[in-house]
């Protein structure tokens, strides 16, 4: 299988603080990678530099070659890196629907211009955005919400309104900020069963999470941090018997630990 | 307001009516022929107002408008007298130099948020006064008068707008100038609003990061936004300097692009709308409490502190209110 | 040379006191407090009118102007801004209301107090001239007065209880909250601070540049634009902001003198540059 996404030798330091230190590791194309570690372990500013919200101190990521570290985040998004966020990842006022109409931005044919005019290449591109936007509400199981102030939405939802924000981009790759916070069993197998879905539609998609029983049913393969170092690397199974990692999470209570 | 589409272009079709007709019959048959000044000044400072409010749209607090209505009258009155333009001419150009000036302006402070960006621009205000006061070009304190009114506006011999000076009455050939304007740019301003755009613009407003993520590029909508303000700004004070005939450093201060901020608020910041309805109860209030003497500032200013706290959301925001009672 | 320096320290003293009342304001509600300058014009107003008409000591005009600006700020925070903040939908509609109470004060202030210059009998006689500095003596208490006020200030932010819990509430609003912080009363206390502030350096300055009814707008512009230079919402940025605008002007108005009024045009100019790298001022708090 191909290489979706390449990091090498990441690192970021805030002043004298090294949050991310020379970590690497691949993506491999329609893979769901998860990256794990205890709290401050730096997955979420390992997270925002593979989607471009931070610049690296030193290293790069690479998307299928290119290298996208260090580039905007719109143009980051552009090239197919799409992430979603934690909490409020929506447009709070707008509808479930026009959230997701507009996340199809990347997607249109037409300028600004074009789309104030009105003319037939905008028009063709709302048609289609309308269509796809209603295809990707079914997939996640939101149709019957379409028409909701997203800011009403149930929290489970929310969730689900976030990845299919972040599916209507057409990415190449996915990044999931903990998809699975804060949710009970039945929402978890819920959502795990969405990301698969993400995965068969063709979509690479690499997540942060610290639900334990998710990450080991859903992911092909698991990268650990501690410290801001890579730790570990690996199945599931190879992840769950690694010495390093049981250390790792020595002293975080039962739940979380596998 | 989501009237149904019979309903808004009855509106429309209402709102036209009285502007082009029931007023200039009214003020014929009144002879009240100085209500047209104030009502081309509502006019002109509504576009200036909705530029504003375009700034507010897409999350910024733009207080420095009075700068590029400054400077859209000294570019039309330069042309003007310097260069013998015909006035129809400076008008897109006023505006065009407004705007890319402003694009000038933007690149580096659009990122400045909140207060930082109102405190900038307010300060854009006085240095556009200062440059007005210190460049030659500008002739300083003395300002630039008169200024010829409009020419005519012929196309291939044909003449689409007779020359101003010839006209009994320019007053009213000003008002539907103004006005007509007034309407096109509220148009745009509709049109932008409900478009994609428009929805692009509140995914900026609401979530930034989240826009940013989806592809948006926010630096490049922003500016474009922040020119077309200019651009109304500039149009406005091109027209102003035309009908005073004559600009000064101190045509529009300070105080001036605080009243358009003011008149976005009043009017309703979440209404395309608002500004023409701002502007003209402002404008007409301060108008109408002259007869207070002294205490007009003192009772304008107390009753808007009173609209305030019980309309903190602008008039417009009255019309949600009803709906929900209903 | 010695001279432009120390008639930047004496301005600069003065300007940080405005700037301080601002930022205060600022740090604790997001409010940009229009009507700063005005307060000032108030401040200035009420001396003159206890000192210098009424004959009374400067120190009972000083206290004079501070305690009533102090009332009127907690008014205005307890009867206005709190009802438009609770209500309103965008953080922004605050600056409307700042706006009309500005547009209020000017009024009454007119209707009060005219539109003639004021001013009032030195406090000290005398100058003071030696090293190469000439300075009256007013102005020397003037300043010293000031640099006082600042540092009471800033130990009484520090300190004292009620300094710490508004420091709480500046910092973040809903933790302070959570803490038993009493947010509406500190916001008032707040309040009542800035204006104070404001209140307490238009009395000092009345002394020496006098007072009138039109200079409130200008002052205040100057105070947003010390608090640009050093950032919103942290003492330390409006103390550097005031400190570094006295400067430049009085280096400004010697250096540039020729040119008019170019020297706020530099000054414009500068700061545009400046914030387009820094663009949260010297040490600012990030809106939002």
């Amino acid at each position: 299988m191909a290489e979706m996404l390449e990091v090498s030798g990441l690192t970021k330091r805030f002043g004298g603080l090294v949050a991310v230190n020379h970590v690497s590791f691949s993506v491999r194309e329609k893979e769901i990678l998860s990256v794990i570690g205890p709290n401050g372990a730096g997955k979420s500013t390992l997270f925002k530099l593979i989607s471009s919200f931070l610049k690296p101190t030193t290293g790069e990521v690479r998307l299928k070659g290119e290298r996208i570290s260090g580039l905007a985040p719109h143009i980051a998004a552009r090239k197919g890196v799409v992430r979603t966020f934690q909490e409020t990842t929506i447009f709070k006022n707008m509808s479930v629907r026009d959230n997701v109409i507009i996340a199809h931005h990347l997607r249109s044919k037409a300028s600004l211009f074009g789309f104030f005019l009105g003319t037939g290449a905008a028009n063709a591109d709302e048609a289609a955005f309308g269509q796809s936007a209603d295809e990707i509400l079914a997939l996640l199981g939101l149709s019957s919400l379409a028409h909701e102030t997203a800011r009403n939405l149930p929290h489970g939802h929310l969730r689900a309104l976030g990845i299919a924000i972040g599916l209507a981009t057409n990415p190449s790759i996915l990044l999931l900020d903990e998809p699975f916070a804060g949710m009970n069993h039945e929402e978890t197998m819920r959502a795990v069963t969405m990301v698969r879905a993400v995965r068969d539609r063709g979509v690479t998609v690499l997540l942060v999470e610290h639900d334990m029983p998710a990450v080991m049913a859903i992911s092909d393969r698991i990268v650990v941090l501690n410290f801001g170092q890579k730790i570990a690397e690996g199945t599931p199974a190879e992840i769950r018997d690694n010495p390093a990692v049981i250390a790792a999470y020595l002293g975080v209570d039962d739940e979380d630990a596998s | 307001m989501t009237l149904n589409r019979n309903a808004r272009i009855a509106a429309v079709v209402a709102f036209l009516a009285i502007v082009f007709v029931v007023v200039p019959a009214a003020i014929s048959s009144s002879g009240r022929f100085d209500l047209y000044y104030t009502l081309t000044s509502v006019a002109l400072l509504s576009i200036a107002s909705a530029g504003v409010w375009l700034t507010f749209y897409i999350g910024r607090i733009n207080i420095g408008q009075g700068a590029y209505a400054l400077m859209g009258g000294y570019v039309s009155a330069i042309l003007v007298m310097n260069h013998g333009w015909s006035f129809w001419l400076t008008l897109p150009v006023a505006g065009l130099f407004c705007a890319a000036a402003s694009v000038l302006i933007a690149l580096p402070i659009l990122r400045l948020r909140g207060v930082y960006f109102a405190m900038v621009t307010l300060v854009l205000t006085e240095v556009a006064r200062l440059l007005a006061l210190a460049l030659p070009i500008t002739n300083g304190a003395k300002g630039i008068v008169s200024i010829p009114l409009p020419g005519a506006l012929s196309i291939f011999g044909i003449t689409l707008i007779p020359d101003f000076a010839t006209l009994q009455n320019s007053r009213l050939a000003f008002y539907l100038l103004a006005v007509t304007l007034m309407v096109v740019c509220f148009a745009v301003m509709y049109r932008l609003v409900n478009s994609r755009i428009g929805k692009l613009c509140q995914s900026l407003q609401q979530n930034e990061e989240l826009a940013s993520s989806i592809g948006v590029n926010i630096a490049y909508l922003r500016v474009i936004a922040y020119a077309v303000s200019s651009f109304f700004g500039g149009v406005s004070g091109a027209i102003f300097a035309a009908i005073s005939q004559s600009i000064y450093p101190s045509s529009f201060t300070v105080t001036d692009s605080v009243n358009f901020m003011l008149n976005c608020f009043l009017g309703g910041l979440g209404y395309v709308f608002g500004p023409m309805l701002g502007t003209l109860v402002l404008y007409f209030g301060w108008d109408l409490l002259f007869q207070t003497g002294q205490f007009q500032l003192l009772i304008y200013s107390g009753l808007m502190i009173v609209l305030m706290l019980v309309l903190p959301n602008g008039i417009l925001s009255l019309a949600e209110m009803t709906r929900k009672k209903g | 040379m010695e001279q432009v320096i120390a008639n930047g320290l004496y301005l600069g003293a003065q300007y940080a006191l405005i700037a301080l009342g601002l930022t205060l304001i600022f740090a604790l509600m997001n409010v940009l407090n229009f009507a700063h300058g005005q307060m000032y014009v108030l401040g200035g107003f009420i001396t003159y009118t206890v000192y210098g008409q009424l004959g009374l000591p400067f120190v009972v005009a000083l206290l004079a102007s501070g305690v009533t600006l102090a009332v009127i700020g907690a008014l205005m925070e307890k009867f206005l801004f709190r009802t438009v903040i609770r209500r309103s939908h965008r953080e922004e509609s605050t600056m409307l209301l700042a706006a009309a109470t500005a547009f209020f004060f000017d009024a009454v202030i007119l209707l009060l107090f005219g539109e003639k210059q004021r001013g009032v009998p030195k406090i000290v006689k005398g100058v003071f001239n030696d090293a190469g500095i000439i300075m009256p003596y007013d102005r020397l208490v003037v300043g010293a007065l000031a640099i006082v006020f600042i540092a009471a200030f800033v130990l009484y932010m520090q300190y004292s209880r009620v300094g710490r819990a508004m420091r709480a509430l500046a910092q973040d609003r809903v933790a302070a909250q959570l803490m038993g912080v009493r947010v509406d009363r500190y916001s008032m206390i707040g309040f009542a601070m800035g204006a104070m502030l404001a209140g307490v350096v238009g009395g000092l300055l009345v002394t020496i540049t006098g007072v009138n009814s039109g200079i409130g707008g200008p002052i205040s512009i100057k105070a947003f634009l010390m608090v640009m230079i050093g950032g919103a919402g942290v003492v330390g940025g409006a103390i550097a902001g005031g400190f570094i605008l006295g400067m430049m002007e009085s280096v400004g108005l010697t250096v540039l003198r020729e040119y008019g009024d170019v020297t706020y045009l530099v000054i414009f100019a500068a700061l545009m540059v400046f914030l387009s790298v820094r663009p949260n001022g010297l040490m600012g708090k990030p809106w939002g």
